[in-house]
């Protein structure tokens, strides 16, 4: 019987999980919610972060009726993410394994979001579409390695919808994407807006950058309305990740597709990758909002699994890294 | 003006042999008015919306036939159009006979026992002359892979042994960004195909740097595309 | 010496080629063609490089014939106009179609299966020598096609003169 805790707090969310062989014990998660028109910044989000953590610790034991004896492994979000947040969630990490006596691991954010998925779907190989605020890639298992096949050039998926609904001030209660989501479904009227695919990889400050400048002209001139542009914007970003997924898939040969992320939590996005797959004969997995959005037990999962393959991060390289490629790291624990 | 749909393409094609079904378009091979043809049709995709599938399909239609007369006329070999349904979005095109993706080729010649250093890095250098040529006509492929070159068995000038093929993702551009992208994109798919293969690669590139004059530019780009990946901040 | 091709796309289509040299009545033939009495296409064969060509202009013809989408008035004078690299009918009909003091013609003819009455009509209108079908390359002006076509030296290694020529035919509506 192996126990993680896992402490992740890349971006704006701080979540505390316990994983006890791959039951979910506890996942108790912050969000810091900026006003609208407003993105959030590396050391507010920290300063929120800190004032939070402790009393997400005690919930995560409370909710799992553990004591720190209990805990056989403190993992952590290793990176990548923004700094400032990432050294808060780390310090305290560290801090607990040192006070409680138990070994440290930090880990990969994109590879918690895999591994997560992989926990709850039960998918067996999936081509991975990883899509958040921060990161956009499709990702296959191969020798060891979380192999990136396709990502975006240039912004995440999750940035250019956030910062869509800052520029006609959507709330970012609970989440400027589950905003755009809501409105998207009141849209009708399809808008053509500019759609980049470059081999295997995709383009979001095209679209963005055109949709910043033309949405209030559209917008006053009636042309359309803020759900139209919502809609259409969803539709074309969308339509890119399903077909660079699909390319992935032809290439690799595969037949399951895994999303994992917080923009994976989008119904549109899913319903999209579901047609895709059944018009291929594929299997389509999904997680909910527990899980889709970066989360404790996430982290808990993929240190479950790295702890169990015997790995260990010593306190001298238990440092953070803002930028950490997910094919960086050796998944000594598939074959 | 009520326009007749034309089903005579869906109908041949409903009778001829299917030769792939890629991810974006079925490919078949057939006869046409004599001569062995190969027929690419855009199928739509149904995840799309359709104005938005309508714009695409059509748009990567034009843009495909576009590109081969572009890079024939630059003296780049591509597969001759000999007809298009527009309405089905078909394009009848020669069918390269006798001819082995470069892909397959490198991963057989790597396979076989005899010395084929010498083989491969023939190849890299001429693949590297061609995409230089073709950026000089500011063709960006966009789909470059091992699988959309074609090596057509030929005692004829070595020139015109290569083939592209797959220009649905193709566009005019003359910034040394876009070429940057274009190789990134090769060099990517290159790796990840055919494992151990950095070196030669890197003679690619250096086949393409001597071959191009305004390589220089599109290289430094590519080195920026390169550490994109690594240096991006993944926060929104 | 005629040669048929069926059209795969249109299965109950045929394509018949007829070729003449030594031809006499160029003018006469012509004024029958725009009175309507002539059931084909007249082309000037020295602007042809092989049968291929006129095969994808009729095809192309007929396609759009059965999809309404014609440019030019009638099926005919549609395969003349799609052997021109451009979009200028008037242009095409002067290059491609036959003039008074021309004295070699390639008729083209788009019929059913039953084509012996129909060819017959046609051999009996022209005053010339019939010549087969994959002679016309003998026939062909290759610098004017050449400069007519635009095609480049480079083109020409990556292909035959064929090849290019068909090429445009094939893509100028979107170039």
């Amino acid at each position: 019987m192996t126990v993680v805790i896992g402490f992740e707090g890349s971006a704006n969310k701080i979540g505390i999980g316990i994983i006890r062989d791959g039951e979910v014990l506890s996942n108790p998660r912050r969000t810091y919610i900026t006003p609208p028109g407003q993105g959030f910044m590396p050391s507010d989000t920290a300063r929120h972060h800190r004032a939070v953590i402790l009393t997400v610790l005690k919930e995560a034991l409370e909710q799992a009726g553990l004591k720190p004896a209990d805990i056989d492994c403190v993992a952590y979000t290793k990176g990548p993410g923004m700094g400032a947040p990432l050294v808060t969630v780390a310090l305290v990490a560290r801090t607990v394994s040192q006070l409680w006596g138990k070994p440290l691991l930090g880990v990969n954010h994109c590879i918690g979001h895999i591994e997560m998925g992989r926990l709850i779907t039960k998918a067996n190989n999936p081509t991975v579409l990883y899509v958040s605020g921060g990161n956009t890639q499709v990702i296959a298992y191969s020798e060891r390695r979380y192999r990136i096949f396709g990502e975006t050039i240039d912004i995440a998926v999750g940035n250019c919808l956030d910062r869509f609904a800052r520029v006609i001030k959507i709330s970012n209660d609970p989440s400027p994407g589950y905003n755009i989501e809501q409105m998207a479904k009141k849209g009708s009227q399809y808008v053509e807006l500019p759609y980049t695919v470059k081999g295997m990889d995709v383009s979001f400050s095209g679209i963005l950058s055109y949709i910043e400048e033309a949405a209030h002209k559209m917008l006053s001139s009636g042309q359309c309305t803020a759900e139209d542009l919502c809609f259409s914007l969803q539709e074309t970003v969308f339509s890119m990740l399903v077909e660079i997924t699909e390319r992935a898939m032809a290439h690799c040969g595969s037949q399951e597709v895994l999303i994992v992320g917080g923009v994976g939590c989008n119904l549109r996005l899913q319903e999209m990758m579901g047609v895709m797959c059944k018009e291929r004969g594929a299997k389509l997995f999904a997680t909910d909002e527990r899980f889709c959005i970066d989360n404790g037990a996430m982290i808990a999962q993929a240190g479950w699994e790295m702890f169990r393959s015997g790995q260990v991060t010593e306190l001298e390289d238990s440092w953070i890294t803002q930028r950490y490629r997910t094919d960086e790291v050796q998944v000594t624990w598939r074959d | 003006m009520a326009q007749e749909k034309n089903m005579a393409v869906p109908q041949l094609l409903s009778n001829v042999e299917l030769v792939k079904q890629g991810a974006e378009a079925r490919v078949y091979r057939t006869e046409f008015l004599g001569k062995p043809t190969i027929v690419k049709e855009r199928f739509p995709k149904r995840y799309r919306h359709p104005v938005l599938d309508q714009k695409l399909t059509h748009r990567r239609t034009v843009q495909e036939v576009r590109s081969i007369l572009r890079c024939r006329r630059a003296g780049i070999s591509a597969p001759v159009v000999y007809f298009v349904d527009y309405m089905s979005h078909c394009i009848f095109l020669e069918e390269v006979v006798g001819s082995l993706t470069v892909c397959d080729h490198i991963a057989s010649t790597q396979q076989s026992e005899s010395c084929q250093d010498q083989e491969l890095e023939w190849l890299a250098q001429r693949v590297g002359q061609i995409l230089a040529k073709m950026h000089d006509e500011d063709v960006i492929h966009g789909d470059l892979t091992t699988s959309n070159m074609l090596l057509r068995r030929g005692p004829e000038d070595p020139e015109s042994n290569l083939v592209l093929i797959d220009f649905g993702l193709s566009y005019i551009s003359a910034l040394p960004e876009d070429k940057g992208v274009d190789l990134y994109v090769l060099e990517k798919a290159f790796l990840s195909t055919h494992p151990n293969t950095e070196a030669l690669f890197e003679k690619l590139l250096k086949s393409y740097t001597a071959s191009s004059k305004k390589s220089s530019a599109v290289i430094k780009k590519l080195d920026e595309v390169r550490l994109r990946g690594r240096k991006r901040s993944m926060v929104g | 010496m005629h040669l048929t091709q069926e059209l795969e796309l249109f299965p109950d289509h045929r394509v018949t080629q007829m070729l003449f040299k030594e031809v006499k009545n160029a003018a006469g033939l012509r004024q029958s063609a725009v009175e309507g009495k002539i059931n084909g296409a007249l082309i000037n064969p020295t602007m042809l490089v092989n049968p291929f060509q006129v095969l994808v202009a009729a095809n192309k013809a007929v396609h759009l014939q059965k999809s309404g989408k014609m440019k030019t008035r009638s099926l005919y004078s549609e395969i003349i106009f799609n052997l021109s690299p451009n979009n200028n009918i008037s242009e095409a009909f002067k290059r491609f179609g036959i003039s008074d003091g021309d004295d070699s013609v390639m008729v083209v003819v788009v019929h059913n299966k039953d084509e012996s009455e129909l060819l017959a009509d046609i051999t009996a209108k022209v005053e010339g020598r019939q010549i087969p079908v994959e002679d016309v390359s003998s026939l062909s002006d290759s610098a004017k096609i050449k400069k007519l076509y635009k095609i480049t030296p480079q083109e020409e290694k990556c292909g035959t003169l064929l090849d290019a020529v068909v090429c445009r035919m094939a893509t100028k509506d979107v170039m």
